[in-house]
């Protein structure tokens, strides 16, 4: 893949936790996130992605081409923070976790604008992609997917939802029954299942993505001016508005208030599975969200099951 | 940004160290031989027992501007006066002898921590203590539960015996935080702020040493 050209001085900073490559010929900027411990949307890796962008503003017409990859073996990203949200959380602090959430919209505002800004914008999934991590890809012009990339919605296993553009993004990508299908039932799906469903635009074998970032980048390079300008149309058809994205925000900040001990545990139990996986564990969050879908079940189940004792 | 937030985020990789350890991450998840967690609470009942003597040096210090900081410490002392004993019931629920507790000689990891921050409150800024009370707070209020439930586990206890220190505070630390918030949110003067997330960041590194050497 190409990208070894020395990155242009106006977009040059010392990051922590994005590693930045350019590409002179096609005016391509990568960002490749890289968040210690566990990959997800730190207050931290938010500021530095805020200021990655804020250069590409300052510079209009250096950047013609965006493109999003992670550079953790087998993660894209986890999504939000669940240990600072279960912070927050029992810090009652609700301004805080509103703060984080629109820090968190104003990037995906700023992914979803880029058309405006006449760059295009192409996200590579290699990866699980889990909650925020699958609502940050959505507004991508592009989503390249690996096969074994697993993905979903997990928030609805321990009482939340995904407030920061899933359903705005994934009803404008795949419509009403979709949104409700995944977002409600926590469920995870394999790259295949999400093409089936439109969530994604490309799904190719485990090692291929690499070409077909470069074949995509390339195919609409030549293309750019009418492309941009469809693609501005594509948002006027189906517009998902910024005070929509706030009003959801907000709203999920006031719900998380309302979590109980029991689902701050299994936000806490996702957490430290999270970490289980990029210590060397077999197992790590996709497999724990499959236990605990497993364990809620058996619960349901054991409880009608009562039920129907009782009522017999 | 009100001061809670950007001790949390200033703190946080500190707190993610703690949270991440190997040690940490095991004993949440399977508890630990009663060897190891009477080891524990022999350290942990100095941590205890200290937890006071620290707060009434840096309450006696804190200047009258911060007199909201010094009812807090108030507050909160009365309500951690005797906690102590409840290690002690848990190391007799789990077969020692609690009287050993007194007895034992602290690991330097302890002594280590203890002897910053009563430093801390005595020579580098009162509102340090702030720091220990929000990184204890943590790892009792995010760890003690999980903690607690695995130790019952591991070690066939029943209810919470064996395990009342613990699982105490998960629940009980829950609460404080939402009041530490309150109480820490309005600081504005940057060397309070500065001495707290140093403190913070001391007392994680500590615990996480007491825990991994314990």
């Amino acid at each position: 893949m190409t990208g070894g050209d020395p990155i242009p001085a106006a977009l040059d900073r010392h990051y922590k936790f994005l590693r930045l490559e350019w590409t002179q010929e096609l005016r391509m900027l990568r960002l490749r996130m890289n968040v210690h411990p566990v990959p997800c949307y730190t207050f931290s890796a938010m500021s530095e992605l805020r200021k990655a962008f804020n250069d590409i503003d300052a510079n209009p017409g250096l950047v013609r081409h965006y493109v999003m990859t992670s550079d953790v073996p087998n993660v894209y990203n986890f999504g939000g923070d669940l240990e600072l949200f279960a912070l927050l959380v029992k810090a009652r602090d609700l301004d805080s976790l509103k703060l984080y959430g629109r820090k968190c919209i104003d990037l995906i505002w700023w992914v979803e604008k880029a058309a405006e800004r006449s760059i295009r914008t192409t996200v590579l999934a290699q990866g699980d992609a889990l909650g925020g991590g699958l609502e940050s890809v959505l507004p991508f012009q592009n989503i390249v997917f690996e096969r074994s990339v697993r993905a979903g919605f997990p928030e609805a296993l321990f009482n939340l939802f995904p407030g920061m553009g899933a359903w705005n993004f994934t009803i404008r990508r795949a419509g009403f029954q979709v949104a409700n299908e995944m977002i409600l039932s926590g469920s995870l799906y394999s790259a295949d299942e999400l093409l089936r469903r439109g969530m994604v635009d490309h799904v190719v074998d485990d090692g291929d993505g690499e070409r077909k970032l470069e074949n995509i980048v390339r195919s609409i390079d030549g293309r750019h001016h009418g492309q941009l300008a469809a693609l501005r149309a594509r948002t006027m058809a189906a517009p998902v508005t910024y005070e929509s994205l706030a009003a959801i925000v907000d709203h999920w900040a006031e719900t998380a208030m309302g979590l109980t001990d029991r689902d701050l545990r299994l936000m806490e139990r996702l957490a430290r599975a999270q970490v289980r996986k990029l210590g060397g564990a077999e197992t790590g969050a996709a497999e724990e969200i499959k236990r605990i879908e497993l364990e809620t079940a058996w619960g349901e189940f054991q409880e009608s099951t009562q039920t129907a004792a009782w009522e017999s | 940004m009100h001061f809670f937030l950007e001790l949390v985020t200033q703190t946080e990789q500190a707190r993610r160290d703690f949270s991440t350890h190997p040690a940490v991450l095991d004993a949440v998840a399977n508890g630990m031989p009663v060897e190891r967690y009477r080891k524990l609470l022999l350290e942990l009942y100095h941590v205890v027992w200290h937890f006071n003597p620290i707060c009434a040096a840096a309450a006696s210090r804190l200047p009258d501007e911060h007199r909201e900081l010094r009812y807090f410490l108030y507050t909160h002392m009365d309500e951690e006066k005797g906690h102590e004993q409840w290690v002690l019931q848990d190391l007799e629920a789990i077969g020692f002898d609690p009287s050993e507790a007194a007895r034992h000689t602290p690991s330097v990891h302890t002594l280590a921590m203890l002897g910053y921050n009563y430093w801390a409150a005595d020579r580098r800024h009162p509102n340090s203590v702030f720091g220990m009370l929000y990184a204890l707070e943590v790892m009792a209020s995010v760890y003690g539960g999980p903690f607690s439930t695995a130790l019952t586990e591991r070690l066939f206890l029943q209810d919470s015996r064996g395990v009342s220190f613990l699982s105490s505070h998960a629940t009980l630390d829950a609460e404080h935080m939402a009041d530490l918030r309150k109480v820490l949110d309005p600081l504005s003067d940057d060397s309070s702020r500065q001495a707290i997330i140093e403190s913070t960041n001391v007392n994680f590194h500590h615990f996480e040493r007491l825990l991994e050497n314990t």
